[in-house]
């Protein structure tokens, strides 16, 4: 067997197992990547649970005017008050900032995969072009987080003050967390492709990338609809 | 038979499982982009209209689904997964955490006193 | 670069080859043919691991055990002054984190990874590597947790911490952020070991082995890591939070501004639900083997086996309220989990029903590990009974909170599981470490463990429904608990000795067969059914000269016995002349690597920062950084390096698979 048959088989065995048959016919890697994408389930139902208990249990002190509660985004504040007569959070929120904000997230989920389907074809610069777009467009989410926090944050919502504040902190940091973790794995795949070794037997790796990448942006399509759309 | 990784017999059809034909193309995945556009505005735009109770929640969760479909079967490859052998095992795996999440999560929130 | 693990050629005694590896991307090499302690801390081979496992599971067990001793001490007499309250609570706290997090279920892990490979003819795991890694971020974090004794206090408000006490205003020392912080860290290593064995039951076993063909054991370790793999993103959850609360200030157990108290407790029984049978189906695992195999005869009723290991695990997801009968969450809730926990004890009953009907009618071999089998079966059916007993939410009310429960579940965890896994230790010992243990001394060790065993739990019952309350450090001498107290406390030491026989065996099994000379236990010392018994022992470093052909269950058994003319099952060959010969040439195997000890050392250390000092998040960062790019980016393969210079190579990689190589 000459040596380059010998990389191709070799190389091809990295999707595989190794020269072992594989009893599904599947890659390790990727059944690996689904079972902690189904783990990812039941850690962000937790969070999303609790975050959906704690609102409320927080809308429901309010209601009642518990001082306690009432004071916690300054005395006398407009929104508590108008967060007592919504019986919602809703008057928290900027809805049309938020819904650029998940549309952004979308468009990396294309080009996600548009960048995937480039490397497996052999495309690279186009693969170049789809990672760093995927890249600006995660960033962009997270700016639009931190900037959303901020305004929170200045008209009052902290999050040691309440209840709604440490839930809607604690949910929404958590997934943009998530997404910074991914920001990180799609800088160092651009990194690999520019050094010219994101290759196309590599193709799987992307693949996994784009796996966890797709999930971060499907909690975030839950917890836009969840949080911000349903009172 | 002695067990070398060089002379395996490991199926090769395989970069990972973008295998022979079931591949959207990229037409494919810009019409499902263009799908969850629109569904988001559109859940933007229910949730404007004064609607409340069931009428405003029951359609958004719906939505909510159908975007979570898409992402899942198209971006995610499952729904082509499902074409090759043993690609529903893919699915499966999912299955269970996500319909264990909604079991559980869903029974824990009703055994609290809900007072909204 | 190795994202995926690439084997390493290892032909048997071939001499290494000379370092002419290129480093991309100033990667550091691996390991070559490291010894000694080098060895053991970079291997990767899920043997050694196992055994690591093991090790550690019983050094941690010595913790937990002097814990339950001193407990004992205190309570054997009224009044007793040797605990104080707060000392108590962290006793008992640590008693039972530890005995769970740190010996039950690192003893499991052991067998999952000793023997599940082997089960299946694979030559290791999935991912050699993480598999090393949940093994080293268990041990430090387990040490990392049991630095709280020094470090401040350990924790102190039960194994379950219900939050709000567990919050800063109830328990200001920071034991319950070591609690935290310290599962939290155990728990990745639970995680990553679930997706690594279930990936390897999927997609490892030798050809001819489909699902319905393999042992009850590996089905169990399957339906195990699945209720890991789900359990433990919940506490993690759940401990995030309450980290959260304490550390940062967060609200969500603050009662005072609306929080609901039993949002902790349905989030930590959620997880400690399905943990308890997490800790229980590999012991049935191990005994589903062990009976079969000294019974002489096949586990009665295979497929239900299956299916009842496949509802427990399921069904085991919801009952978990019954932890929380008394917690005031009203009578709809308290019914329906009534109901469901009344319903999953019908899956359990199967199994008991099978394993008596395989001992029924077989030839019955009583050595030890056959003793520890049905020890096995007798008490966890006490258990089982007791837990029926919880089940009735009325009965439950008078029970809760009292030595009766503490009872129920000594019984299923350590006259169970713990039972079991000394079942398993006696079994698979000669493929380990190629000497069985030694078999009078095991008989000492068994009956030893039956009565303080059951000295100390049976009279427990009697206590709890006399009405003794858990976690109380003392009790009066007028409440009559006096006796009984103090038969638990004599059967306690005597349970400890007895426990500890295990490695008193060990080391006299060991010294007693160097003296002999070492000799060859052979490959199948105890003639059993399933394929591990047919490599030699111990087991050599590939497992497998070559994949098995699996054609049934017990498909090893059935090679040696086959049916003749009368349908009478014939001896036609001994283990010892079907077994493989041990050839490991032309192999490969998973290469060792230094960053899945690096990564489980930088990891506790961002848990120090958190606690104590934000700076000491740095460091930490920037090893566990280091250690997961230097584990990315590390040569799959340091002998082998012709295929791994990827600039050089890219371009014909890429023209031979563009040329339809497939």
């Amino acid at each position: 067997m000459s040596d380059l048959a010998l990389n191709a088989e070799h190389v091809a065995d990295a999707h595989d197992d190794h020269g072992h048959h594989s009893s599904l016919g599947l890659s390790n890697a990727k059944l690996a990547m689904w079972l902690f994408l189904g783990s990812e389930c039941l850690l962000f139902g937790a969070l999303i649970s609790t975050y959906l208990l704690s609102v409320a249990n927080f809308i429901r002190e309010v209601v009642a005017g518990n001082p306690e509660v009432i004071d916690t985004m300054g005395v006398g504040s407009p929104i508590m008050a108008e967060i007592a007569e919504a019986h919602s959070v809703e008057p928290m929120f900027d809805i049309p900032f938020t819904s650029a904000s998940s549309f952004i997230l979308l468009m990396s989920s294309l080009t996600m995969v548009l960048a995937h389907k480039a490397v497996s074809e052999a495309r690279y610069r186009e693969s170049r072009i789809y990672l760093g777009a995927t890249l600006f467009l995660g960033a962009t989410f997270i700016a639009g987080q931190v900037y959303e926090f901020t305004a929170f944050y200045r008209e009052g919502l902290t999050y040691t003050g309440n209840l709604f504040g440490s839930a809607f902190y604690t949910l929404t940091g958590f997934h943009g967390v998530h997404v910074s973790v991914g920001l990180i794995m799609l800088g160092s795949l651009l990194y690999l492709s520019m050094r010219g070794r994101l290759q196309q037997d590599r193709a799987e790796t992307v693949e996994l990338v784009g796996l966890y990448w797709h999930f971060v942006d499907i909690v975030w399509v839950l917890i836009f609809t969840i949080v911000y759309l349903i009172p | 038979m002695a067990n070398s990784a060089t002379t395996s017999t490991a199926s090769h059809g395989t970069h990972g499982d973008d295998a022979h034909g079931a591949h959207p193309t990229e037409g494919q995945y810009w019409i499902v982009f263009v799908a969850l556009a629109v569904l988001t505005a559109v859940e933007v735009g229910w949730s404007f209209i004064g609607l409340e109770g069931v009428a405003l929640v029951l359609p958004l969760i719906v939505m909510m689904v159908v975007k979570f479909l898409l992402v899942g079967g198209a971006f995610m490859h499952l729904y082509f997964d499902t074409k090759i052998p043993k690609g529903g095992t893919f699915v499966a795996l999912f299955a269970i955490g996500l319909i264990l999440a909604l079991m559980v999560f869903a029974a824990t929130i009703s055994a609290f006193e809900w007072h909204v | 670069m190795a994202l995926i693990e690439e084997p390493v050629a290892l032909p048997a005694g071939a001499p290494s080859a000379p370092s002419t590896v290129k480093k991309p991307l100033g990667a550091f090499t691996r390991p070559k043919n490291p010894t000694g302690v080098v060895d053991w801390l970079t291997t990767v081979d899920h043997k050694k691991i196992a055994i690591m496992y093991a090790t550690a599971a019983v050094l941690f067990l010595l913790i937990a055990g002097s814990a339950a001793l001193l407990m004992r001490l205190q309570l054997a007499v009224p009044n007793n002054t040797l605990l104080d309250g707060d000392t108590y609570n962290r006793i008992y706290t640590m008693h039972g984190t530890v005995g769970i997090f740190l010996v039950v279920m690192p003893i499991a892990s052991a067998f999952a990874n000793y023997v599940m490979p082997l089960h299946i003819g694979a030559r290791d795991v999935a991912f050699p590597r993480i598999n090393a890694f949940s093994f080293w971020i268990y041990f430090t974090g387990g040490i990392m947790l049991n630095t709280s004794w020094f470090l401040g206090g350990a924790p102190d408000g039960g194994w379950f911490n219900y939050a709000p006490n567990s919050g800063v205003a109830f328990s200001p020392s920071n034991g319950i952020d070591f609690w935290n912080i310290g599962l939290i860290i155990v728990g990745i290593g639970s995680l990553t070991g679930a997706i690594n064995l279930i990936v390897t039951v999927l997609n490892m076993r030798a050809p001819g082995m489909s699902l319905m063909k393999m042992s009850v054991f590996v089905w169990m370790i399957l339906v195990t890591q699945f209720l890991l793999l789900f359990a433990i993103p919940v506490i993690t959850a759940a401990q995030v939070l309450l980290s959260l609360d304490r550390l940062y200030g967060a609200n969500f157990f603050n009662v005072a501004q609306g929080a609901d108290p039993l949002l902790w407790q349905h989030l930590f029984w959620l997880f400690g639900h399905p943990e308890v049978y997490l800790m229980v189906l590999p012991a049935f695992g191990i005994v589903s083997e062990v009976i079969p195999a000294f019974a002489r005869k096949p586990i009665f009723g295979y497929s239900f086996m299956v299916f009842s290991g496949i509802a427990i695990g399921f069904m085991g997801w919801g009952v978990w309220a019954h932890h929380m009968f008394v917690s005031g969450m009203g009578p709809l809730s308290v019914s329906a989990f009534s109901m469901a926990t009344m319903f999953i004890a019908v899956p359990t009953g199967v199994k008991i029903l099978n394993w008596v009907a395989t001992l029924w009618g077989g030839r019955i071999v009583l050595n030890t590990a056959m003793l520890f089998a049905i020890g096995l079966v007798i008490q966890f059916t006490f258990g089982g009974v007791s837990g029926v007993s919880h089940a009735l939410a009325p009965a439950d009310t008078q029970q809760t909170d009292t030595y009766y429960i503490v009872a129920h579940f000594h019984y299923v965890l350590f006259g169970g599981a713990l039972f079991g896994f000394m079942a398993g230790f006696y079994f698979w010992w000669p493929k380990v470490f190629g000497h069985k243990l030694n078999e009078k001394l095991g008989k000492v060790h068994f009956w030893l463990m039956v009565v303080g065993f059951n000295a100390t739990f049976g009279p427990m019952h009697i206590l709890g429904l006399q009405g003794m309350a858990r976690r109380m450090q003392t009790y009066d001498a007028s409440m009559g608990f006096n006796r009984w107290n103090l038969v638990a406390t004599i059967g306690a030491f005597i349970l400890g000795i007895g426990t500890l026989f295990l490695v008193v065996n060990a080391i006299y099994s060991a010294i007693k067969w160097h003296q002999a000379g070492k000799p060859d236990v052979g490959p199948d010392p105890w003639d059993a059914r399933t394929i591990e018994w047919s490599i030699q022992s111990p087991a050599p470093a590939h497992n497998f000269d070559v994949d098995p052909q699996i054609t049934s269950v017990d498909d090893f058994w059935y090679r040696k016995y086959a049916e003749d003319e009368n349908g009478q099952l014939r001896q036609v060959a001994t283990g010892a002349e079907l077994a493989q010969p041990g050839n490991g040439e032309g192999v490969h195997l998973p290469a060792p690597s230094y960053w899945p000890l690096v990564l489980a050392i930088g990891i506790p250390i961002i848990g120090y920062g958190v606690i104590f000092s934000a700076w000491l998040t740095i460091p930490g960062l920037a090893v566990t950084v280091v250690a997961m790019y230097g584990w990315l980016m590390e040569p799959g393969d340091d002998l082998d390096d012709v295929h791994h210079g990827d600039d050089e190579h890219a371009p014909e990689l890429v023209a031979a698979t563009a040329e339809g190589t497939e």
